[in-house]
């Protein structure tokens, strides 16, 4: 969309001060939602202890989809804090947007690309630095020449395609979700009152959907980055 | 949001990345500290807590059976005391009747022969004694009613011979 953002230039480095609030917003949500289901730990789960094991439950099935021996097990707080960041970083955009004088400061972080692509990268990462601890640094080079050495261009290719594929489609769905809104709010706006109650209810519609899409892009950006690690971490 | 991706862009805001990247770190490590590892570590004791009360169970459940076992053990076994037991004292009762009633018998028994032969003897002294009275009898009445001729001597030899087949007599009678 037509958003202008504020930037501050800070030791040479340029930063975006809508993505960073946000992102940072976020965060903090996070971490207040997991500080306040995690005051009482007790033998005998209460309510808000069961719900945070249930989406630590929920997490680590993801991790052992991808390890199936069981050895994923060190991904997991990883998986658990990606998933929820991911999560409250769609919704955020969703529940509210703060712009002052044409200048957005709180919006859904994932709604820019470059967001994405470093929460991708981190995945990827990851999967690399695992991937030479495990084989040691000659053996995680050959690997890409596996299961044949002509493999070894799309093997390469693939590195690439992954990052991109796993960063932009959470970029694409959220940020789209964000511009239909936006698409919808301005034709509330176009005829007075009789769009405004058109719109309301297609607007509601399209935000559920949009929650829905915000939740399915944490489950499979989550997925795919554990997929991913333990690919790395296999010979084929 | 286009010119954000093309290298070279005038002005691209990497600090983003640096920013999203430490305060993911943080992020991380503050929900590691406050939540992840309190409760995974409960989760831990509260599985291994489980397993152990079920294996806790089981070998409840199996002494259970143990005893169980044994008391219907000991129960079958003191009900078999108890026939032998009743069999014991009833063979003893059975022998102790018998050794009375064997001991009645003969009591009786040797009490009828001591009668019988006191009796015979009785009877033989009687009869002893009949056969001297009536011999003297008879030989006073004899010495009285016949003659003197006879002497003592031959008088008892004649009621003896008299009496022998008196008894003869009676006997083939």
């Amino acid at each position: 969309m037509d958003d202008k953002y504020k930037f501050i230039d800070f030791l040479g480095l340029r930063f975006n001060v809508a993505n960073d609030l946000s992102a940072l917003v976020a965060a903090i949500l996070v971490f207040i939602l997991v500080f306040s289901l995690s005051r009482k730990i007790t033998m005998k789960p209460g309510k808000a202890q069961n719900v945070l094991e249930w989406m630590i439950d929920f997490t680590d099935s993801i991790v052992k989809s991808a390890f199936p021996d069981g050895s994923g097990s060190r991904f997991s707080l990883y998986a658990f804090v990606l998933f929820l960041f991911i999560f409250v970083s769609n919704q955020l955009g969703l529940i509210f947007q703060i712009k002052v004088d044409g200048f957005t400061y709180i919006k859904s972080p994932t709604t820019n690309p470059l967001i994405t692509m470093s929460l991708a990268l981190i995945s990827l990462m990851l999967a690399h630095y695992y991937s030479v601890k495990k084989f040691g640094f000659g053996t995680y080079l050959s690997n890409y020449a596996r299961p044949v050495s002509f493999l070894l261009p799309i093997n390469l290719l693939e590195e690439f395609t992954n990052f991109l594929t796993l960063s932009l489609r959470l970029y694409g769905n959220i940020f789209a979700g964000e511009v239909l809104l936006a698409l919808i709010g301005t034709v509330a706006k176009s005829f007075g009152l009789v769009s405004f109650v058109v719109a309301i209810p297609v607007e509601m519609i399209w935000q559920g959907f949009s929650v829905f899409i915000g939740a399915i892009q944490a489950y499979v950006f989550t997925t795919l980055s554990m997929v991913y690690i333990s690919r790395k971490m296999e010979r084929e | 949001m286009a010119s954000l991706l093309v290298l070279g862009a005038s002005k691209i805001a990497l600090g983003d990345m640096l920013f999203i990247l430490i305060s993911f770190i943080l992020l991380s490590l503050a929900v590691k500290h406050y939540a992840w590892g309190p409760v995974t570590k409960m989760m831990d004791a509260r599985s291994e807590k489980i397993s152990g009360d079920l294996d806790y169970a089981d070998q409840e459940r199996a002494r259970a059976d143990k005893l169980g076992k044994e008391r219907e053990e000991a129960l079958k076994n003191s009900r078999a005391e108890a026939i032998e037991i009743v069999n014991k004292a009833k063979d003893n009762g059975d022998s102790q009747k018998k050794a009375i009633v064997a001991d009645a018998h003969s009591e009786a028994e040797t009490v009828r022969t001591k009668a019988k032969q006191d009796a015979e003897k009785a009877k033989q002294d009687a009869m002893q004694d009949a056969q001297n009275d009536i011999a003297n009898l008879s030989l006073e009445i004899a010495s009285r009613v016949i003659s003197k001729e006879l002497n003592a001597d031959d008088q008892k030899s004649l009621v003896d011979s008299y009496i022998k087949e008196l008894t003869v007599n009676n006997e083939t009678k």
